[in-house]
């Protein structure tokens, strides 16, 4: 197949950045990674990037394509190269372009070694010195965020980020849920304090763009909701964000509707719901804030408050309660295509037998 | 990173040196498990995982290096547990164990398909937590070699350019095998025999060059890997009439009989024209899609996005690829080379506990156990030899000329005709079956490559993140183990694991070569000669799955 792909190319000696078109032929299963070693290997062998294992493991070759984060060696360009697109390729944002398509991971790295990553034993003893007795349920809890390669897509993509460069990230936060959750970890209470300071926890913007650019399944937004309630269930809630959190779960069960004329010095406390008074007074004049009384109840808030009782009886309080992101959840089971289908009906492979069986009867 | 932990822990100052980040390192992408006599699922001891191991080497492993090997496997799979190793478990909590390939035992433990991931994953943390220094991105190029002893390593710096000379008291080499020497392997584009390489180079013997463990399950066309985990948990193999061929190899065993045996059995159906497109085929169907979306979902993300096929649905082709290579630098089961001051675990090293053959699960056990010996005996050394002396300039001096030679070559061919032409002569005259002639043929290839090599430009001359420059030295290595194999494997007249020759030495002879092979450098070439194989209770005996 033709392939056309334009390069974004970055000389770090002379800070020049260049758009370079190439085209090239490339088998029809060749994936991006694929094209980009061709490119090299026949047209310029000064094309930086990075790559290893080639099966979507190592996590070496994220990269930007029309813009959104990819893993090179799992993005197949047949259908892109039939369509005649000609994609553009680029480095992975938030992090320094050192040449062409590779970046400074340092910065990802900091963050990660932030999170403490590694397990405080001690909440359960293992017997007799053999491992500890859990089952796989317990385990399943951070079952997502142990499939995390560290390839950097998430941070790539972290509107968070892009404003505040110093954000833990979607990247770092997931691997702190992996032990928060991990049920031989003793620590949850330290780390959960220590991730809901500034730069942590309540910064994520939600814009879900780190569940959207995963191409392991991670769901790094769901691992940093799970965080939230977890700090929320053991008290940790000084942060603006819990309470905005706290307030908005406060709100639907009460009244089930968001008040949001309380929500303010609900999050910001008294004194600085104070200072702005002037900017609320605007908006009331616009027209922008509903009259707080008499207290506006739904019609069916009984739903509501049935739902709050159910997650109470459940015991699905904190990370348990956090439903997981089911786009991911069928991306990880890569949903199923042929559903429905038999597998040994016509059309398919012959069903198996074994030689001798079959000679017999 | 298990050696350099331990030698942190014994008080010694480390520092890892690695082409790649240490998490994005080829053991990641172990799938199936890792093997120890846990007897989690049934009866199970030390000894008969050493029986397993001694019978699938096909009596080519050292006994005393196994013994010590499935005795130690157990305490250490503890302690990666408490370390926070993400594994499978059973009902009752334990850590869950699956049938592999000529284990007596279900005795491999793992974490669905991506077993080698959490491992390095908790291995990298633990680095962590101990602030060990890692160079990161540091092309390993020379050993320092002074006095009789290895005083360091020379390096290119990938990020920034330029040479970085790193002194050490001792230096462990783990730097994992040569799959790229083939067109299909299993293996990543970083896996090219660096460490075996500088070895050889450096004076170093290295050992059982010929024996090239072909993985029975790697996906056409990618050469990817797909688990030994699928037929442990019942996954059959079909040839392209829906025969269960297995039942004509191994009878017994079937599709769980040893890598070189399954291998085998598919190379004879795929000659025999009961393959498609160079191929047979991984049934999964009968699984169903619960089992297979819980127990492998790794493969199956990989089969549906490599090959487009949903095992749910349809088998997957496979065929032998590359995988592991036995062989490697010759160590004692401290990970002690010949040289005073070099270790070597791992891939890299030949203790050996596979001998001819391999079995699935042994690989990461291997690195694991030999990792934490080698890491304890390389740091009790380096603190017993006290600071370590500065590396010769001369050193770094042959170094630079060297590196500058080769950046001021042009006119040349670019490297990649001969990689991809050696990969694909490798494949075709040192596959799965050898023969005489083809060998012969094979080493003829190879002086003529080894000739366009000497030419060979390298098109990026910059500092920064120069791949071109890299990738060129690594066919360098490629090239020179590749001579070590096909000498060793030439001489070698009889089949034995790996290495069959049924057209012209069909049989095991353990009168002439029940013995190690050992290639030096001498003279521009690979010198050959032989060692005991080190025996304690088992005695060779006819070899049947």
């Amino acid at each position: 197949m033709q392939v056309g792909l334009k390069i974004w190319r970055y000389d770090a000696s002379t800070g020049r950045r260049a758009l370079k078109e190439y085209e090239l032929d490339a088998p029809e299963e060749a994936t991006l990674l694929d094209c980009l070693d061709l490119i090299k290997d026949r047209q310029d062998g000064t094309l930086a990037y990075r790559k290893s294992c080639r099966m979507m493991i190592c996590g070496s070759c994220g990269m930007r394509m029309d813009g959104g984060a990819v893993l090179a060696c799992c993005t197949p360009m047949l259908e892109i190269a039939r369509s005649g697109h000609v994609p553009t390729i680029s480095a992975m944002g938030n992090l320094p372009v050192v040449k062409d398509l590779v970046v400074d991971m340092e910065p990802f790295w900091t963050k990660f070694k932030a999170m403490k990553p590694w397990l405080q034993p001690g909440y359960v003893e293992p017997p007799e010195g053999k491992e500890h007795l859990i089952t796989q349920p317990e385990m399943n809890v951070i079952h997502k965020e142990s499939l995390c390669i560290n390839c950097g897509c998430c941070v790539s993509e972290c509107n968070a980020m892009d404003s505040d460069p110093e954000f833990l990230g979607p990247q770092a936060l997931a691997k702190g849920m992996r032990f928060v959750g991990d049920p031989r970890d003793a620590a949850a209470v330290e780390r959960l304090e220590a991730y809901s300071g500034e730069h942590g926890i309540w910064e994520c913007t939600r814009c879900y763009f780190c569940n959207e650019r995963c191409p392991k399944g991670v769901d790094p937004r769901d691992a940093i909701a799970k965080l939230g309630a977890e700090a929320v269930r053991l008290g940790i809630d000084r942060d603006m964000g819990a309470k905005h959190a706290k307030w908005f779960v406060t709100s639907a069960k009460t009244t089930g509707w968001l008040r949001e004329t309380e929500l303010v010095p609900k999050t910001q406390g008294i004194v600085r719901s104070i200072k702005d008074t002037k900017f609320a007074m605007g908006l009331a004049r616009k027209g922008k804030v509903p009259f707080p009384f008499p207290q506006h109840v739904a019609k069916d808030v009984g739903e509501s408050r049935a739902l709050y009782d159910l997650v109470k009886t459940q015991g699905r309080d904190g990370a348990t309660g956090i439903v997981q992101g089911e786009k991911a959840l069928a991306r990880l089971g890569h949903g199923f295509h042929d559903e429905g289908r038999d597998p040994y009906g016509p059309g398919s492979f012959p069903r198996p037998f074994v030689p001798e069986e079959e000679a017999t009867s | 990173m298990r050696a350099a932990i331990e030698a942190h822990d014994a008080g010694a100052d480390v520092a890892i040196v690695s082409k790649l980040h240490p998490t994005r390192s080829h053991s990641g992408a172990a799938e199936g498990g890792i093997n120890a006599a846990l007897g989690n699922a049934a009866e199970d001891s030390p000894e008969t995982h050493a029986y397993d191991t001694v019978k699938g080497s096909d009596y080519l492993g050292d006994q005393d290096s196994i013994e010590i090997f499935t005795r130690e496997a157990p305490g250490d799979i503890y302690q990666l547990e408490h370390w926070g190793a993400f594994f499978s478990r059973r009902e009752d909590g334990k850590l869950a164990q699956r049938p592999f390939g000529a284990a007596g035992s279900p005795r491999t433990i793992y974490a669905a398909d991506i077993t080698g991931h959490v491992l390095i994953q908790v291995l990298y943390e633990q680095l962590v937590k101990r602030d060990i220094t890692v160079y990161e991105e540091y092309f390993a190029w020379k050993l320092v070699v002074d006095g009789g002893r290895c005083t360091g390593v020379i390096s290119w710096d990938l990020l920034h350019g330029g040479l970085k000379t790193i002194c050490a008291g001792t230096v462990v080499l783990a730097t994992g095998g040569a799959g790229r020497l083939y067109r299909a392997t299993t293996n990543a584009y970083a896996c090219t025999g660096d460490g075996m390489a500088m070895a050889l180079r450096a004076g170093l013997p290295l050992k059982d060059m010929e024996f090239m463990q072909f993985h029975p399950t790697t996906m056409y066309p990618s050469g990817i890997l797909i688990t030994e985990g699928c037929r442990g948990e019942g996954g059959f193999l079909i040839n392209k009439d829906g025969e269960r061929f297995m039942k004509r190899y191994a009878p017994n065993a079937m599709e769980l009989a040893s890598r070189d045996v399954v291998s085998r059995s598919e190379q004879t159906e795929i000659d025999a024209g009961r393959g498609v497109n160079g191929s047979v085929f991984l049934d999964l169907r009968h699984l169903g899609a619960e089992k297979i979306i819980e127990r492998l979902p790794g493969s199956r993300e990989l089969a549906m996005t490599y090959a487009a096929i949903d095992p749910i649905y349809d088998p997957i082709p496979v065929r032998p690829g590359a995988h592991y290579h036995m062989g490697g630098v010759e160590t004692d089961s401290d990970g002690a080379t010949e040289l005073e001051g070099l270790y070597a675990a791992g891939e890299v090293a030949c203790v050996s506990v596979h001998g001819a053959n391999r079995l699935g699960g042994n690989s990461l056990m291997e690195t694991i156990t030999f990792g934490r010996r080698a890491g304890q005996a390389a740091a009790e050394a380096a603190l017993a030899a006290g600071k370590p002396t500065a590396v010769p300039e001369s050193a770094e001096r042959d170094a630079e000329r060297e590196l500058k030679d080769l950046l001021a070559r042009s006119g040349g061919e670019r490297p990649w005709q001969v990689r991809d032409e050696l990969g694909s002569s490798m494949l075709e005259n040192f596959g799965v079956f050898r023969r005489g002639d083809k060998m012969e043929a094979q080493l003829e290839l190879l002086a003529g490559l080894r000739e366009r090599y000497a030419t060979v430009r390298v098109e990026d001359k910059g500092e920064v993140f120069n791949s071109d420059l890299t990738q060129a030295i690594e066919l360098g290595y490629l090239l020179d183990l590749a001579s070590c194999m096909l000498t060793a494997g030439v001489a070698r007249t009889e089949s034995r694991g790996a290495h069959a020759r049924p057209s012209d030495y069909p049989d095991r002879d353990d009168e002439n070569f029940l013995k190690h092979s050992i290639s030096r450098w001498r003279d521009g070439g690979p010198e050959l000669t032989y060692k005991e194989v080190r025996m304690t209770r088992w005695e060779p005996q006819e070899r049947k799955y």
